[in-house]
């Protein structure tokens, strides 16, 4: 396909993608500016009579939003690291070691995932508890590392088998040992895989809702996604508060994207998902 | 016996095999913790009667569980349910997402709205995707109807979410929406690989667009369909957030998926047995559909 | 100085508690207890609890808070308790929980600690018999009580010289002629809530109820009468068509007819206690001093019933510290504390003698008129299974009301799938 020159193809193009991707977010920046009363005025209304900034206020007082705040990006940055070392190391063995059975090695890491973990609540929980991890930020990381090991694994075994063998050989005839070269030659060039498997991991484990629920539930060690279910109440439901502290839920990951959107494609693009 | 010096000169070099061990041991002994005991205790599980409400006690009944599963009507009302949601969404992601990645790769001046915009949907948590969507459907409040009220198209306004047809549909334009952006991210990439030079070569042979979309964009883009295919059709099957979010399963249960089922079963009923039963039934379903892939990958890996 | 004063009791009563109870020479037990949600008033259960730890040294006590609604931390404590979790003490549940945790073996009996349940529970009100006691053993102790009400817009009904429906048909009546004279298109005769929530299961009941039917006899067996069971269905039907009932009921949650209410776009609202001081509190409520409570309607020839709700002190049976947390649990249910919850947090007392208690009636004058109510009212089935027997009917009742099901197609199907599990 050859790329259209028309400029307002491309706009249209643009639009069409914005429009579907910013619409729920856009809507929800819109309630987070009006009063519980205008939401219940019929028929609705899009802007917001009399903008208020009062949700935000709300939505920081009535609930320890930014304790959620760092509670969510530890959680999600250990499991991001834990889950790359990890899935790297695997990935290596896989792409690249003479294993015999290795395509059911990655059956196995791939097959994983096949089981939801909600039906596996209550078995984790009970692990969890065993090995007095309730309540503690290791309690998440370890099922997350877990729920993103196929992703990163599948990923990275991509980015490894595009680097070239001969880099790894050269190396190890100037006197590298084996880890030495992975070390100081396939972990470099494949950086940026491993940094959009970071990505990947990292956006998982900030959804994350409801083994954060069950495991660590006690108020100091809630996600963000268990503490905004807690703006509603049993007999209120604050969309317009909920909707403030949604966006203050979205925009870190927003950044992220924002700021790292290039190296997230360019990553994929480099290694390849070779399948 | 080794010397220590070898010991020292095999740990800084090891052999291929023990190499492999070592790299792949941390894995695998996450996955034991985390997936494979977890299993292992739903499959004892499901040869008991355990229901916690009769006080915890535990009685052998071999396969009943499994008879009474296969009779059960609520599960099979599930299942197809998971069934009819997997068929639709997974192709929608995958046809709205290729949309949406042939869209954000034409050159644009600023490539960062796009990209953002293309990711967002990914990054909201799903459980909110579902409480904001079912706000958009809802009767009164929701803009759906205020759109269509605008429209002029007067008269009662439709009550999506309580109608069963209707409330599947929105659910799954909701599960279009949310997935088919990682769908996109991951084609996206794929499509920034094809070398241009195939598209310059067809041009001078006087190829179609159309031929050129078909003969060469597709093709390259298999692998990428691949691997998005699998862990959409995986995610698939294993939908809860979503409906659990917007209409709980209802009306009635005309939304309800086995994931929902099953928590609703042990969590709800706590009916442990029964419910670690119909998980295996889930397990062998998914294994099912994805064993096609899966040999697919392990062809290529 | 009322709060003082009331204070001053609670600590000598805690006082006394600490010096009957066993001198808990072991010192520094710290007892953990999940306190509910936001809508449970941690904040003064925390006050109760230092007045306790004051008079208990070497006793510490730390709140543990869940979920905002009853299902969500339904979930969490079955996650819990089926891990046998011995981190959490003291549980506050939802009053339809005992029977099912109790069963489940989660719950210590407390007869050791209160005595026998006839004589423990006499001072309550009459519906905790049926719902704290299990088997014969005290299952949990009240802690404050909750109840379906019939709001109204006390000025509509002045205007248009309407008294106080006695029964459903004469609400349908009053509510037409009320929306006919507002000729306001938005204004709704009665809000229910027909979503699938916990409060469906209400709706199944209330008009079942004032038929004077009970849904289980005293062992949890079934006894549902399908008759009645499909003629409340219909009456809730026939004011959906009759324009007093929004046709999307089956939408609607309870913090939607809080929020439509306070709007000034309902004439007639049921809904939970708390919902008083949203209307005549809040600052954006259009009908503050403008809302009457009146006991819920009845079914021609029947008898009015509303569905107690409330929350409940318990012990895990997982405990370490099995005998200070009954202490606890003893002075949380006692008249003091169910005193001080209703003047300072406006909690629905669970001793029929504090709704007449001076310092009560001034702080909260309306609970005089709910005190009635409450007394006549009727707690949700039992059952081991409530998880499941909750499901069914208010999943069936929102689906009949959404008209994907015909009520006797609804009712069998209730009937159906519970005879099994209500035997």
């Amino acid at each position: 396909m050859t790329i259209p020159r028309g400029r307002s193809l491309t706009l249209i193009a643009a639009a069409i993608v914005v429009v579907n991707g910013f619409f729920p977010a856009v809507w929800i920046l819109l309630t987070s500016l009006k009063t519980e009363a205008e939401l219940v005025s019929k028929p609705i209304t899009w802007w917001p009579h009399n903008p208020t900034l009062a949700n935000y206020v709300q939505a920081f007082t009535d609930q320890p939003l930014l304790r959620y705040l760092g509670n969510s990006l530890a959680v999600a940055v250990l499991s991001t690291i834990l889950s790359l070392v990890v899935a790297s190391l695997a990935a290596y063995a896989i792409a690249r070691l003479n294993l015999r059975r290795r395509q059911l090695i990655l059956t196995c890491i791939v097959a994983s995932s096949m089981f939801p973990l909600v039906t596996l609540l209550v078995p984790i929980f009970q692990t969890m508890r065993s090995l007095g991890l309730l309540n503690t930020y290791t309690a998440l990381v370890l099922p997350y590392t877990v729920l993103n090991l196929p992703v990163c694994t599948l990923v990275l075994v991509g980015f490894f088998q595009s680097i070239p063998r001969d880099l790894e050989n050269a190396a190890m005839i100037d006197g590298c040992t084996r880890l030495g070269a992975l070390w100081r030659v396939v972990v470099p060039l494949a950086a940026p895989g491993v940094f959009t498997a970071g990505i990947l991991a990292f956006v998982n484990a900030w959804d994350e809702f409801l083994l954060a629920l069950s495991l660590n539930a006690s108020a100091s060690m809630r996600t963000l996604p268990v503490g905004i279910t807690l703006y509603q109440g049993e007999f209120t439901f604050p969309w317009p508060i909920i909707s403030a502290a949604l966006i203050v839920a979205i925009v870190p990951v927003a950044v992220l994207i924002a700021v790292f959107q290039e190296r997230v494609v360019g990553g994929l693009t480099q290694g390849g998902l070779k399948g | 016996m080794a010397t220590g010096a070898s010991m020292i000169e095999r740990m800084r070099d090891p052999s291929e095999a023990s190499l492999g061990m070592l790299l792949l041991a941390p894995a695998f002994l996450l996955l034991a913790l985390i997936v494979v005991y977890p299993i292992a205790t739903l499959i004892f599980n499901s040869f008991f009667d355990l229901r916690l409400s009769g006080g915890g006690g535990m009685k052998f009944v071999g396969l009943e569980n499994y008879l009474l599963v296969l009779k059960d009507p609520d599960f099979w009302n599930a299942t197809w349910n998971t069934v009819l949601i997997t068929l639709i969404t997974v192709p929608g992601a995958l046809v709205v997402g290729l949309g949406l990645a042939l869209l954000a790769n034409l050159p644009f001046k600023r490539q960062w709205p796009v990209r953002l915009a293309l990711l967002l949907p990914w990054a909201l948590p799903l459980a909110f995707a579902g409480l904001i969507f079912a706000w958009f459907f809802h009767t009164e409040y929701g803009i759906v109807n205020d759109v269509v009220r605008r429209l002029g198209f007067g008269g009662e306004p439709t009550m999506w979410l309580l109608r069963p047809g209707w409330a599947f549909a929105a659910i799954c334009l909701t599960i279009v929406w949310k997935t088919s952006s990682f769908m996109a991210l991951i084609l996206l990439a794929g499509l920034q690989m094809i070398p241009r030079s195939l598209y310059e070569a067809a041009e001078v042979d006087g190829a179609s667009k159309g031929q050129q979309f078909w003969q060469i964009t597709i093709p390259m883009l298999m692998p990428s369909i691949i691997v998005a295919l699998i862990f959409r059709t995986i995610t698939a099957l294993q939908t809860f957030d979503i409906p659990y979010t917007m209409t709980r399963g209802g009306p009635g249960n005309a939304t309800e998926t086995l994931a929902m089922l099953i928590h609703k079963t042990t969590i709800d009923y706590l009916d442990v047995g029964y419910g670690s039963t119909l998980a295996v039934f889930m397990f062998l379903l998914s294994l099912a559909v994805t064993a096609v892939y899966l040999r697919r990958i392990g062809r290529q890996a | 100085m009322k709060r003082r004063n009331l204070l001053k009791a609670l600590a000598l009563c805690a006082a006394v508690a600490a010096s009957t109870g066993s001198t808990g020479a072991l010192a520094d037990t710290t007892l953990r207890v999940f306190s509910g949600g936001a809508n449970q008033r941690p904040d003064l259960m925390r006050k109760l609890f230092d007045q306790f730890q004051a008079a208990n040294p070497g006793v510490k006590i730390e709140i543990e808070t869940g979920g905002a609604t009853s299902e969500l931390q339904r979930q969490y404590l079955s996650t819990v308790l089926n891990a046998k979790d011995s981190a959490i003490d003291i549980y506050m549940i939802d009053i339809v929980n005992p029977a099912q945790y109790f069963g489940a073996g989660w719950l210590e009996p407390l007869n050791a600690y209160v005595g026998n349940p006839a004589d423990a529970m006499k001072p309550f009100l009459p519906v905790y018999l049926q719902s704290n006691v299990v088997d014969g053993k005290v299952a949990a102790m009240p802690g404050f009580a909750d109840a379906m009400f019939m709001y109204y817009r006390k000025d509509l009904l002045e205007k248009y010289r309407i008294a106080e429906p006695k029964t459903w048909d004469e609400l349908a009546a009053a509510s037409k002629k009320i929306q006919a004279g507002e000729g306001n298109p938005n204004l709704q005769g009665l809000s229910i809530q027909g979503a699938p929530i916990e409060g469906a299961v209400c709706t199944f009941l209330l008009p079942y109820w004032s038929q004077g039917k009970e849904f289980n006899d005293a062992s949890g067996k079934l006894t549902l009468d399908r008759t009645a069971a499909v003629k409340g269905l219909n009456q809730w039907l026939g004011m959906v068509d009759g324009g007093v009932i929004k046709r999307n009921v089956a939408e609607v949650k309870t913090p939607d007819t809080v929020n439509e209410f306070k709007a000034g776009q309902v004439v007639f609202a049921i809904n939970w206690g708390f919902a008083w001081d949203r209307f005549q509190a809040d600052n954006d409520s259009t009908v503050k001093g403008k809302v009457g409570v009146m006991p819920l309607p009845a079914m021609a020839g029947g008898k009015s019933a509303t569905c107690v709700g409330g929350w409940q002190w318990a012990v895990s049976a997982f405990s370490k510290n099995k005998a200070e947390a009954a202490k606890l649990v003893k002075f949380m249910s006692t008249p003091a504390a169910s005193k001080f919850l209703a003047v300072e947090g406006s909690l629905l007392p669970v001793y029929q003698s504090v709704y007449v208690d001076p310092d009560v009636v001034k702080a909260v004058p309306w609970f005089k008129d709910a005190s009635n109510v409450v007394i006549a009212g009727k707690s949700r089935p039992l059952s081991k299974d409530y998880g499941q027997v909750s499901d069914v009917v208010r999943t069936t009742t929102s689906a009949v009301l959404a008209r994907t099901k015909k009520p006797e197609d609804g009712v069998g199907e209730i009937e159906s799938r519970l005879a099994r599990v209500m035997r």
